[in-house]
């Protein structure tokens, strides 16, 4: 069987890793997908710079900061004016806006939430609607709250409003003996009964530690998440919520870690709407948001499914199958040769979605792609992992199991419209 | 929401050899934040048992305790409340409520819990609550030998306290529960 010869857009110079950044390749445009076009009326199509123009002030903010605002190409500047005109349009294209987002949202605009909130069907397309919607969502949420997250004296304390428990007022002056009264539902601290609100609550204390202790460590480095200011411990409090309204709403998965590394880009942005309306109930719009993207990717967190056909390892087997038709050599040496078995680096890639192995900054640039494809996000998920994996290959091929592995775990910082324009190279039916 | 375990008059190995079954069924660690003792426990197992199910514990001296260092009364701040330890025989007359009165008085809680009777009794007088757990084993007393293994768990909550009371009558654990809230303190100039 003859080998595949490696294609030549794969040989080319453009694909070094080496953080410099070649500015050619960030104006490639992408495939126009299917667009479902309304009335709307023809756009122009984005200028093209007839030369790389001055490089915009550097989009991956440092780790020790959060990533602040930039300066604007003129290319920049225009994709960000269409996008706001696109979503300020009374019914929003929505194969429009994933073309101009599968661009990229420049940095600095404050308009990602408003588009996440759209891709993940959050708001409605319909604009009229979202006044509705957002608040009916939000109420919601709060309702959830009110009901999950009491501590036993509170539910007890209702049962006995609600079951007209007569209280004498046992504050009045007097002595004797303090009368005794009957316990509702039989509920005592010590109840070892199954339905017993306190045994319940003993019964979740281990998974709140474990989200406690989660959200804690959740991105360090970054002061919106772990500073010693109120913003960020209510921040802090906030993804704490969600995450325990969550398992208490989905026994099936509860909190399994890495929940809070997903969850952590969507509270940013959400958080940092310049709307103060939203920006005051990003927990709510998080929430939803979350569990929206978490429904495609709940199987790889479910353990009974691991083995199955559903499960985080038959994704992964799919990773390898689209890397080896798209670089066969690569596949065998990384595989075969030097057996690096690809849950090693891919299972973190793809259950915490690449939050782990870029700055905060790149992966919002990559989640931008990620539920901007019209593949949908697992499709797409997979598809930037290959081209990772392609990306490095002069290094994989020239290394041994140790070198390999540790390059795949420790990725190098790499140009991040690059590696999403090799992604999208990438597109193609995979053999199922 | 503070979980606070009250009990005592264990008498153990003397009088009884081990707490009921089923309150030891329902004792387990992990639930419960502090625990008070009247005293006469009386042996250092009982003590690691106790110490077990919860690392903060209080306890005073009862009258056959072996471990002749436990302080004689003892007072501790949960939540809004203060609360007052004592194992009660030093105070004549034994249960009476105006002497035990005076020794809340002396030292200044709101709530007192004492033991030495082996009888659950929950008081209320104008200076505070005085609560007595009876004997956790049933163990007999001086008074008499009719005596319901019980104890006492208080779920402190900001100004309320709900008394759980656990009595162990006819082998079948019954329990029931005094709920009392305490006026804020207020400072009056005078």
């Amino acid at each position: 069987m003859g080998k595949k010869p490696v294609p030549d857009w794969l040989n080319s110079s453009l694909w070094s890793s080496s953080a410099s950044d070649d500015r050619v390749s960030r104006y490639a445009t992408c495939p126009s997908p299917d667009t479902r076009r309304h009335d709307s009326p023809p756009r122009p199509p984005p200028p093209r710079p007839p030369s790389p123009p001055p490089p915009p002030a550097s989009e991956s903010g440092s780790s020790g900061k959060d990533p602040g605002p930039a300066s604007l190409s003129p290319d920049e500047a225009s994709r960000q004016s269409q996008l706001i005109m696109e979503i300020s349009k009374k019914f929003i294209n929505v194969g429009e806006l994933q073309r101009l987002v599968c661009q990229g949202v420049p940095d600095g605009t404050e308009i990602r939430s408003t588009i996440w909130k759209l891709l993940l069907r959050y708001l409605p397309y319909d604009r009229a609607l979202w006044v509705h919607e957002l608040n009916k969502k939000r109420s919601q949420y709060k309702a959830f709250k009110d009901e999950l997250l009491l501590n036993p004296s509170e539910i007890t304390r209702r049962m006995d409003k609600s079951e007209a428990v007569k209280s004498e007022d046992v504050n009045c002056k007097g002595s004797g003996l303090l009368p005794r009264s009957e316990i509702t539902h039989g509920e005592h601290p010590l109840s070892l009964g199954s339905t017993s609100v306190w045994n319940q609550f003993f019964q979740d204390t281990e998974i709140i530690e474990q989200i406690d202790r989660d959200v804690k460590r959740t991105h360090p480095g970054m002061p919106f998440f772990s500073d010693d200011s109120s913003f960020a411990k209510s921040n802090q409090e906030a993804l704490r919520h969600i995450l325990i309204v969550f398992a208490k709403l989905n026994p099936g998965i509860r909190y399994v870690q890495g929940m809070n590394e997903v969850l952590a880009p969507l509270f940013y942005v959400f958080r940092n709407d310049p709307d103060e309306n939203n920006a005051a109930n990003a927990e709510a719009d998080t929430f939803f948001c979350f569990v929206e993207l978490l429904s495609g990717f709940r199987d790889n967190f479910c353990k009974q499914l691991d083995n199955s056909v559903v499960g985080i390892r038959a994704t992964i087997t799919k990773l390898s199958q689209l890397l080896k038709k798209h670089d066969e050599e690569l596949w065998r040496h990384l595989e075969i040769t030097t057996k690096v078995n690809p849950q090693f680096y891919a299972f973190r890639w793809i259950t915490l979605l690449l939050t782990q192995e870029f700055n905060f900054a790149d992966c919002l640039h990559i989640w931008d792609n990620l539920l901007s494809d019209p593949e949908g996000p697992q499709e797409t998920l997979l598809r930037i992992c290959c081209a990772m994996l392609i990306l490095v290959r002069r290094r994989l091929l020239a290394g041994d199991f140790t070198s390999n592995l540790k390059l795949l775990q420790h990725y190098p910082t790499t140009n991040i419209s690059h590696l999403l324009h090799v992604a999208n190279k990438l597109r193609g039916s995979l053999p199922s | 929401m503070v979980l606070v375990l009250a009990l005592g008059d264990l008498h153990i190995p003397h009088r009884a050899a081990d707490l009921p079954t089923k309150f030891k069924s329902m004792l387990v660690p992990g639930k419960i934040q502090h625990i008070i003792c009247t005293g006469n426990l009386c042996i250092k197992e009982v003590h690691d048992y106790l110490k077990s199910l919860c690392p903060d514990l209080h306890i005073t001296r009862g009258e056959y305790d072996e471990d002749a260092r436990y302080p004689e009364t003892k007072t501790l701040t949960i939540g809004q409340f203060r609360l007052g330890l004592c194992h009660g025989h030093q105070v004549v007359p034994w249960g009476d409520l105006d002497s035990l009165a005076m020794l809340q008085r002396q030292l200044d809680v709101d709530i007192l819990v004492t033991g030495h009777t082996h009888q659950f009794k929950a008081y209320k007088h104008e200076g505070g609550v005085v609560i007595n757990p009876g004997s956790a084993t049933g163990a007999y007393s001086s008074i008499t030998y009719d005596v319901n293994p019980s104890f006492v768990l208080m779920d402190i909550d900001g100004l309320r306290v709900v008394v759980y009371v656990y009595e162990l009558i006819d082998g079948e654990v019954k329990v029931d529960k005094i709920d009392f809230k305490k006026t804020a303190t207020v400072q009056t100039p005078h």
